[in-house]
């Protein structure tokens, strides 16, 4: 450890936001964990605090430096970068760009033949089989500094899930206790009754938002749609009883659309508790990405996972992994219709999922214990701040 | 300099101040459609092999060696023996081939390119396109003509090579050996 005194006892954590809540949404949750659990001083770097500011409502937008839950938060971008002071661990968030400061400060300390920090890129989640031979590789830089590839995943061979140690206890009290019409009181949502179906929409824009409005507007029992002023709000706009000229910007939280036996209720933004305890509420949940679609796994209630769009339509690889693991346990029947369902959502036809959705019951019983089910088992031993840690302790 | 993703087997690439021989490369793909390309790799000078990853962009100095254009001679293990315009013979480790050995039949007339280190061959290079013939695929099962249902073959030599479902035993295929991926029939 001697040859390590000149390194600052803390964490570095370096964030480009790409999609306003994704990204920061994981190295957020990640720093507070290694906080909370782990008792490691974090510095969050940030290149978007405006971003950040919807799932940290408290964060002043024009301060370069401030702290949040025992966590240094620096506004740093490419041209104005306040001084860096390498910590012990230095983690790329996502493959994102480190600054030129930072890769030369690296530099230095390896000219001078001192230590320098636990560089690792951490990469998005993945299912798919190959992550496990990635994992944990280095990747020697041309200019002689070393890094390493830490791959999240689903497997023994990989970093594991990002899950806060209490969250099946808290998920558990939550449901047992009902406090779900505290949380719509809380959020200006009304005139939800208990035995209402309630479905949260967090997802991109898609026609398969339309066949599932469309699906449940024509149930017997009245269906509440939760969704945010975004993207997916944007595709259902144009369906519902508002004035037809009403844009996206007009629409306030708090306001309620109707359409058939179907309620669009506008979302307040919420921070990530908020979020996590309004997935723990919804019957159903609809999520896109990486970070709301791990949320939407540990709230054990059936989901489907809008997974972001790629070239030469590569996602479906990506989707098709997940769901290999995801319904390996289930009856073969059950998991035909699940993957039918989320293929076709996820195609964004119409047609397609108006019928995959008579087809599949999502509010059955069963559906929910399997749910139920893999929020236990899929965190395979142990989460990903835990794994992490260990990875950097064995380097 | 070349990206991580334009790498191939038999590329030298310089890595804090060492030469390292190019094994295998397996490009797959991380979320936002980014590049992640794993090489295995081999230390010219120690006889070490290692695994590595790396983002698609990542640049590598790609070391100017001095090559030769061969053609493949013969085999003696575990030595693949290569022979310029001259006559003149260059062996080089049956290791060192990394995925390209999966190609190398007797009588290929294929040029390759033959990279030397201080006077010892270490690598070759292959064409980016070879001819193989399928010694052996299933039949097609439903008469699919659009080459988007796939299926396995084995070409000669013995490597396996995942081909459209229209090809039949003892048809010629392109390869595409930074790849391994099916062409087309020819």
């Amino acid at each position: 450890m001697n040859t390590q005194r000149h390194l600052k006892p803390h964490w570095d954590i370096f964030c480009v936001v790409v999609d306003n809540y994704g990204d920061i949404g994981v190295t957020w949750r990640l720093a507070k964990q290694l906080v909370d659990e782990h008792q490691i001083s974090v510095v969050l770097w940030v290149d978007d605090l405006h971003s950040f500011g919807h799932i940290l409502p408290s964060l002043n937008p024009n301060l370069p430096v401030q702290y949040f839950n025992g966590i240094k938060i620096i506004h740093w971008n490419n041209t104005n970068i306040i001084a860096f002071e390498p910590g012990q661990v230095l983690i790329e968030a996502f493959a994102c760009e480190l600054p030129s400061t930072v890769i030369n400060s690296l530099i230095t300390l390896k000219d001078k033949q001192l230590s320098q920090p636990i560089w690792l890129n951490l990469e998005y989640l993945s299912a798919e089989t190959w992550v496990d031979g990635c994992h944990g590789l280095p990747s020697l830089q041309a200019n002689g500094l070393k890094k390493w590839f830490y791959f999240p995943g689903f497997t023994d061979n990989t970093g594991g899930l990002l899950r806060e140690q209490p969250i099946s206890k808290m998920v558990t009290q939550w449901q047992t206790e009902n406090k779900k019409q505290l949380l719509f009181t809380q959020l200006g949502l009304t005139n939800i009754d208990d035995d209402d179906i309630v479905i949260s929409v967090f997802s991109y824009e898609t026609p398969a938002l339309e066949s599932l409005l469309n699906h449940f507007a024509q149930n017997d029992t009245k269906v509440h749609f939760l969704v945010p002023k975004g993207r997916s709000l944007f595709t259902l706009l144009p369906l519902l009883d508002c004035a037809f000229d009403l844009k996206l910007s007009q629409v306030q939280p708090g306001s309620q659309y109707h359409y058939q036996n179907a309620i669009v209720h506008v979302l307040p933004m919420t921070d990530q508790q908020g979020y996590d305890q309004l997935l723990w509420s919804c019957d159903i949940n609809i999520v896109r990405g990486e970070d709301s679609f791990l949320r939407a796994q540990w709230a054990g209630k059936p989901f489907i996972w809008h997974i972001y769009p790629q070239e030469d339509d590569y996602h479906f690889e990506k989707l098709n992994a997940f769901l290999d693991k995801y319904c390996q346990q289930w009856p073969p029947a059950l998991a035909v219709s699940y993957r039918n369902l989320v293929t076709a959502f996820n195609e964004g036809e119409r047609e397609k999922c108006t019928q995959r959705l008579h087809e599949l019951d999502l509010q059955q019983q069963s559906l929910q214990d399997l749910a139920q089910n893999w929020a236990q088992s899929a965190i395979n031993e142990t989460d990903l701040t835990s794994r992490l840690v260990q990875f950097i302790k064995s380097r | 300099m070349k990206t991580a993703h334009e790498l191939r087997p038999g590329n030298v690439i310089m890595l804090d101040g060492s030469p390292w021989v190019v094994l295998k490369t397996e490009t797959t793909r991380s979320g936002r459609n980014a590049a992640i390309v794993k090489l295995k790799l081999k230390h010219v000078l120690q006889d070490s092999t290692t695994e590595s990853t790396f983002k698609g962009e990542d640049k590598m100095e790609d070391i100017i060696l001095e090559r030769l254009d061969c053609t493949y001679s013969y085999y003696a293990d575990p030595m693949y023996v290569f022979m310029d315009s001259e006559y003149n013979q260059y062996d080089v480790e049956a290791e060192n081939l990394g995925d390209a050995a999966a190609y190398i039949v007797d009588g290929m007339e294929d040029v390759c390119s033959v990279t030397f280190y201080e006077g010892k061959a270490i690598s070759v290079e292959l064409p980016i396109t070879i001819v193989r013939e399928v010694t052996y695929t299933e039949p097609a099962a439903r008469g699919d003509t659009s080459g988007k249902v796939m299926k396995p073959a084995t070409i000669t030599g013995g490597g396996t090579v995942t081909v459209a479902e229209f090809v039949k035993n003892g048809d010629m295929i392109e390869i595409d050996t930074r790849t391994g991926e099916f062409k087309k029939r020819v």
